[in-house]
């Protein structure tokens, strides 16, 4: 597996995926002047925008990388070669999640260290009123990482049924916005109000939903980083938990329809 | 133990309109250790079909194949294959250096060994000047080149290509038969799909042609090559007075003092009396014969017949 996902790396940086965040990653020399024009809240407006940043680059290539990886090998023939070889489908996949994993790992790095040096730029400029909690922010970074590894693993899953372009990618963004939203709708449809107005169907629905996609809500610390609130730490493990279960059962699915596949 | 066996083996695709195609129908076949296999056929046959059956790329409808005593749905049945796509493609933006090596590590080979024979076959192959290049500068030739070199880099006993002379020049094939043939000399066995039956009457062992899914010949292609047999060409010294005819049979040509007769098996050995008794000189003796490419068109034609 270890070769799989060193050619994925290869791969991703020889099609110049990672020249292309580094020149998205200049944005962030604009963000503290940006934030600025706050007068007062500049350091919590650089640290929102500098996340937003991260998420906005990571969900690009979480959907594009995940979705094109496997489609692109079926599409342009390396499937018929690397197939061949005497590695199983299962291991070829999770090379290749594997491969994109840590490429979005190391650009999760990359982009948390500008982040971190565009929010100490905009302390000097403005002191802010809470102290920054640097622990926070990196957690907040590293969590958002795995959030978008997980929509990785859903892109993937789509990309090994699918013989279009199509579905990986906009299956991908479809999950990641449902995926987003099914907390808060869960949540809402729990208050009796509305659990007196809404029919039970509709109520089962969501709730189905609600186990079925990926909940990516417990993700977003991003609030916890602006305003340094400390963690609820019990709710840190619960979430990698449910990342690592959550992904596994994604990528078993995914082997177990891949290994099904025919390779015409 | 037969490095390659194949029984009862289906295929159907599903087609328009839920109809199913019947891409290869209960083939059985067996190719030994050491033994050269040309499997021959149309385009459309189902020899590439076959081929990705056997390499575990598609689920048979029915039937097995093994590959030296391992079922070919295992991973495992891969270990000791050398597989050779058709109209194979490569990472291209991995060199071919790069490519061999990954192909060479996913077989467990040792580092220093790898390197030792990933050079050995780019050089055979005449990779060696653009072995540093990104296979996406790669004409089509170079790489079936380097789809060659990643069958051969860790030397297995059992090599599956699918059309391994397309897309190559005169050269390309004079190597790759010479390849084909120095596997045959060290004893691996080789089984190749191809069209052309030029191919296989130098190389193989065995011939076997498909046509629409069917098995429909099998034999050593010493065989057919005898029962081609039809006749000789006899070149004789003869003086002009002698040069239309002998032991009743009409000279084809004359050219200067020798004159050519055309003998059927049949009456060959009686000719061949009449030029002791006579005392002629005998110049030249040639057999006349269907070649593979007559079986192999015999062999289709009557099949469309059959199926009209």
């Amino acid at each position: 597996m270890a070769t799989i996902i060193h050619i994925t790396l290869k791969g991703i940086f020889r099609d110049r995926v990672f020249q292309g965040i580094m020149v998205l990653a200049v944005l962030f020399l604009f963000i503290p002047s940006a934030a600025s024009l706050s007068m007062r809240q500049m350091t919590e407006l650089t640290t929102t925008l500098s996340l937003s940043l991260i998420s906005f680059i990571m969900l690009l290539l979480a959907v594009f990388l995940g979705a094109t990886s496997i489609w692109k090998d079926i599409e342009r023939r390396y499937t018929f070669s690397v197939l061949s070889l005497p590695i199983s489908r299962t291991t070829y996949l999770w090379g290749r999640f594997f491969g994109i994993a840590l490429f979005m790992l190391m650009t999760t790095v990359f982009l948390g260290a500008m982040a971190l040096i565009a929010i100490k730029a905009a302390t000097f400029g403005y002191p802010p009123s809470r102290p920054v909690v640097w622990s926070t922010i990196i957690v907040t970074i590293l969590f958002d990482a795995l959030k978008y590894i997980l929509v990785v693993a859903v892109a993937m899953l789509l990309a090994t049924v699918s013989t279009s372009f199509f579905l990986p990618v906009f299956g991908a963004i479809s999950v990641f916005l449902a995926g987003t939203a099914t907390q808060p709708v869960y949540d809402y449809l729990q208050t009796p109000s509305v659990q007196a107005a809404v029919s039970v169907i509709v109520r089962k629905a969501a709730e189905t939903l609600y186990y079925l996609l990926p909940n990516l809500s417990g993700f977003d610390l991003k609030v916890h980083a602006i305003y340094s609130i400390p963690f609820n730490v019990q709710g840190l493990i619960l979430t990698s938990i449910y990342f690592a279960g959550y992904t596994l059962i994604i990528l078993s699915i995914g082997s177990f329809l891949f290994a099904w596949r025919e390779m015409k | 133990m037969n490095a390659i066996e194949i029984s009862g083996l289906c295929k159907q695709f599903k087609g328009k309109r839920r109809t199913c195609v019947d891409a290869l129908k209960n083939l059985d076949l067996q190719i030994e250790a050491g033994e050269v296999f040309g499997f021959l056929g149309p385009n459309g046959a189902g020899k590439s079909t076959t081929i990705k059956l056997v390499m575990g790329l598609l689920r048979p409808t029915s039937g097995t194949a093994i590959i030296m005593g391992v079922d070919s749905t295992l991973a495992e049945s891969r270990r000791k294959v050398g597989f050779l796509p058709e109209n194979p493609a490569f990472y291209d933006y991995l060199s071919a250096e790069e490519y061999v090596a990954f192909v060479g590590s996913q077989f467990k080979m040792d580092t220093a060994l790898l390197k030792r024979r990933s050079d050995e076959v780019i050089k055979q192959l005449d990779l060696w000047e653009a072995r540093k290049r990104p296979m996406r500068s790669y004409s089509k030739g170079m790489i079936q080149r380097v789809g060659l070199a990643q069958a051969l880099v860790h030397d297995p006993d059992v090599y599956i290509l699918d059309e391994p002379m397309s897309g190559l020049d005169p050269i390309g094939r004079a190597l790759v038969k010479d390849i084909i043939l120095d596997l045959k000399k060290r004893g691996k066995c080789v089984f190749f799909s191809t069209h052309i039956t030029d191919d296989v009457e130098k190389v193989c062992d065995r011939v076997g042609v498909i046509v629409k899914g069917s098995l429909v010949a099998i034999d050593r292609v010493e065989n057919i090559l005898r029962s081609g047999l039809e006749g000789y060409l006899v070149h004789l010294q003869l003086s002009d007075a002698d040069a239309g005819t002998f032991a009743g049979l009409q000279a084809v040509r004359r050219t200067g003092t020798v004159s050519e007769f055309y003998v059927p098996s049949s009456v060959f050995n009686a000719f061949m009396g009449a030029v002791n008794t006579s005392g002629k000189e005998v110049v030249l003796v040639e057999t006349k014969r269907r070649d593979l490419e007559d079986f192999f068109l015999s062999l289709v034609t009557s099949s469309a017949q059959e199926s009209r």
